[in-house]
């Protein structure tokens, strides 16, 4: 990948990579693997100094935060998971309008005494006088879910990093609640969990994002307006 | 910042040596925990704000480890080791990296990798002069290591939790306030709160078991939670028993129906937290403000004036000592005596040494009772900043 090229990160993958190149296709943008079907390297039809790179969603918010990518498209909950000061270092361009997804606090449905995250640091310290622990919090999300925590006083807890089935977690015993994305909540009341009433830390969807950190030549820059354009930004 | 130049390396060895050499003929064994600690001790025991600073990784077996953020807990797991009595007593000294996490842009006085010289006294039952011993080995140490200037700042945990003992209010108000008295924002709205009804609080607890939870009788509001369970279908999963979440819902009630903090109260927390100036004032300040609960207040304020006293006596200048009643807010370990020695070069934010009394760290560490405690340790490169008359 040359400095000359905008370097455009999508989905490499399932309904997130369809509806992205579903979005751009309608704004005449045809998105094209080159070479292998398979690859991971593309073009956009008609915008010559740019090339797509597919890659897994969440890999795109290192590629922003790093400037391997000028622009891209993943979820806003995976690029401020992985940024502590997202708005400094990216531009948030278009909410697109799908890929929506809560990331929420939740709790066994049978703790009916925690409803919020004050009354969870209120059993903070019963719990740990009871189990000789601090309670544990089941999550992919471990800075998202560190700044909300603080920003809401609860300090006495400790993370346990889940890497898939987060849900699961406090039925097998692993955790006591989780942070993680729910859609329509079914996957949690299955699981015998509810989502605290100030517990939705952030209402995500797919966005399309600048880089801060890319270097943008002039050339970039023109294929980027190119795109914008076509976009109607 | 770890030593990048032979010469830094060679001034911190140099330095390292007279202050272990203070820490030895003082009576402290010299030892050497593990650099990389099983992190579930650290992490169950210090929260997780220093948890958000502990570098944690999983190792090829899946255990999940840290590089040590400070040398204290690494020191009460060596003791544990070593001794099936967790109350034997020791003296152990040390002089090791520790590593934090720092972010981007942090100072220079705020390295993420520091070598910590320390020294901790476990199992001494004689905890004034524990403290005192700490502390006058510890100027000691910085005096040798040609540290001139600096001021002592002390606070006491203790008093703060004897006077929440000696009034008047529920148990459970007390936990919690104690809980909360580490983020002062909070405490000062806890505070405020409980001098307010509290029936509001009422409401978030579904209205139709509300009104079956008996605040005196845990059997029947077990019941009540179970009959509730079973009505709505919800299943009880995960490490909290019924007895626990039906124990909560009782608080609760409760605190509904006790009545308000008293004004009164609230202004002592208040006028207590606010007390801040030269140690022996302060003491003659916590006497005047605390006359009418001598009989609760009388042993822990006596107890303060002793460490003062032994301090004076092993030659620590008491006299421009300082005493606020709100230090030690920060440090969520200690459970007594705390104090800090300041530099006018790095100022309050940065100390040179620090330390304090934890009593309820060996048990939480793996002893079977508390076992009383008292440690501190020097920040080496900050030290060596402020000797060597530069930047640390």
């Amino acid at each position: 990948m040359t400095t000359e090229h905008l370097v455009l990160a999508v989905p490499s993958k399932g309904r997130l990579m369809e509806q992205t190149i579903d979005m751009f296709g309608k704004a005449g943008l045809a998105l094209r693997k080159t070479g292998n079907e398979r690859g991971y390297r593309g073009e956009i039809v008609g915008i010559d100094n740019a090339e797509v790179a597919f890659i897994s969603a969440s890999e795109i918010a290192w590629y922003l935060k790093t400037g391997r990518a000028h622009m891209g498209v993943t979820g806003e909950d995976l690029v401020r998971e992985q940024m502590s000061d997202a708005d400094d270092r990216v531009e948030f361009l278009k909410a697109l309008g799908f890929g929506h997804a809560n990331v929420v606090v939740a709790v066994p449905d049978y703790w009916i005494d925690v409803r919020t995250m004050a009354d969870l640091d209120e059993i903070a310290g019963a719990f740990r006088r009871e189990h000789g622990r601090w309670f544990r919090v089941a999550t992919k999300y471990v800075n998202t879910t560190r700044r909300f925590f603080a920003h809401k006083g609860v300090s006495d807890y400790r993370i346990i990093e889940s890497l898939g089935a987060t849900e699961g977690a406090p039925a097998a015993g692993t955790a006591d609640l989780i942070v993680d994305i729910t859609s329509t909540g079914a996957t949690l009341a299955a699981n015998g969990l509810r989502v605290l009433d100030d517990g939705v830390i952030l209402k995500s969807e797919a966005n399309l994002i600048a880089s801060h950190a890319a270097v943008w030549t002039p050339a970039v820059r023109q294929a980027q307006n190119e795109i914008m354009q076509a976009l109607g930004l | 910042m770890a030593a990048e130049t032979a010469r830094k390396f060679e001034a911190l060895e140099a330095q390292a040596q007279k202050i272990m050499q203070v820490f030895i003929k003082s009576g402290h064994e010299a030892v050497s925990p593990a650099i990389i600690q099983p992190a579930g001790v650290f992490l169950d025991v210090i929260g997780e704000s220093l948890r958000a600073r502990t570098y944690v990784f999983t190792d090829p077996d899946g255990d999940e480890l840290c590089l040590r953020p400070d040398l204290t807990v690494p020191t009460c797991r060596l003791h544990l080791e070593r001794h099936e009595e967790a109350a034997a007593k020791a003296r152990y000294c040390y002089n090791g990296p520790t590593f934090r996490f720092q972010p981007v842009g942090a100072s220079i006085a705020h390295p993420r990798e520091f070598r910590q010289a320390g020294i901790e006294s476990i199992g001494f039952p004689e905890r004034e002069r524990a403290d005192a011993q700490t502390v006058a080995t510890i100027i000691e140490a910085l005096r040798a290591a040609g540290l001139k200037t600096f001021k002592l700042r002390i606070g006491d945990l203790g008093l703060f939790r004897a006077l929440i003992r000696a009034i008047e209010m529920p148990d459970r108000w007390r936990q919690f306030l104690t809980h909360l008295f580490w983020r002062p924002d909070a405490f000062r709205e806890e505070l405020q709160r409980l001098a307010q009804p509290r029936m509001a609080t009422l409401q978030s607890i579904p209205a139709e078991l509300r009104d079956a939870i008996e605040p005196a009788d845990l059997a029947h509001s077990e019941r009540a939670v179970l009959d509730y369970m079973a009505a709505k279908g919800i299943d009880a999963i995960g490490a909290r028993s019924v007895t626990e979440v039906a124990a909560s819902l009782m608080w609760r009630v409760a605190d509904a129906k006790a009545d308000p903090l008293p004004p009164e109260s609230v202004a002592l927390i208040e006028q207590y937290l606010a007390i801040s100036g030269p140690a022996k004032a302060a003491g003659a300040c916590l006497k005047d403000l605390l006359r009418d609960r001598a009989s609760t207040m009388g042993p822990v304020i006596d107890s303060y004036h002793r460490r003062l006293q032994f301090m004076s006596e092993l030659g620590v200048d008491v006299v421009h000592a300082e005493f606020s009643a709100e230090f030690g807010r920060q440090l969520e370990y200690y459970t007594g005596f705390v104090f800090e020695i300041v530099s006018p070069e790095l100022g309050l934010g940065s100390p040179v040494a620090g330390g304090g009394r934890y009593d309820d760290l060996m048990r939480a560490a793996g002893a079977k009772s508390d076992v009383p405690a008292v440690g501190a340790a020097i920040h080496t490169e900050r030290l060596l900043g402020v000797t060597q008359g530069g930047t640390p």
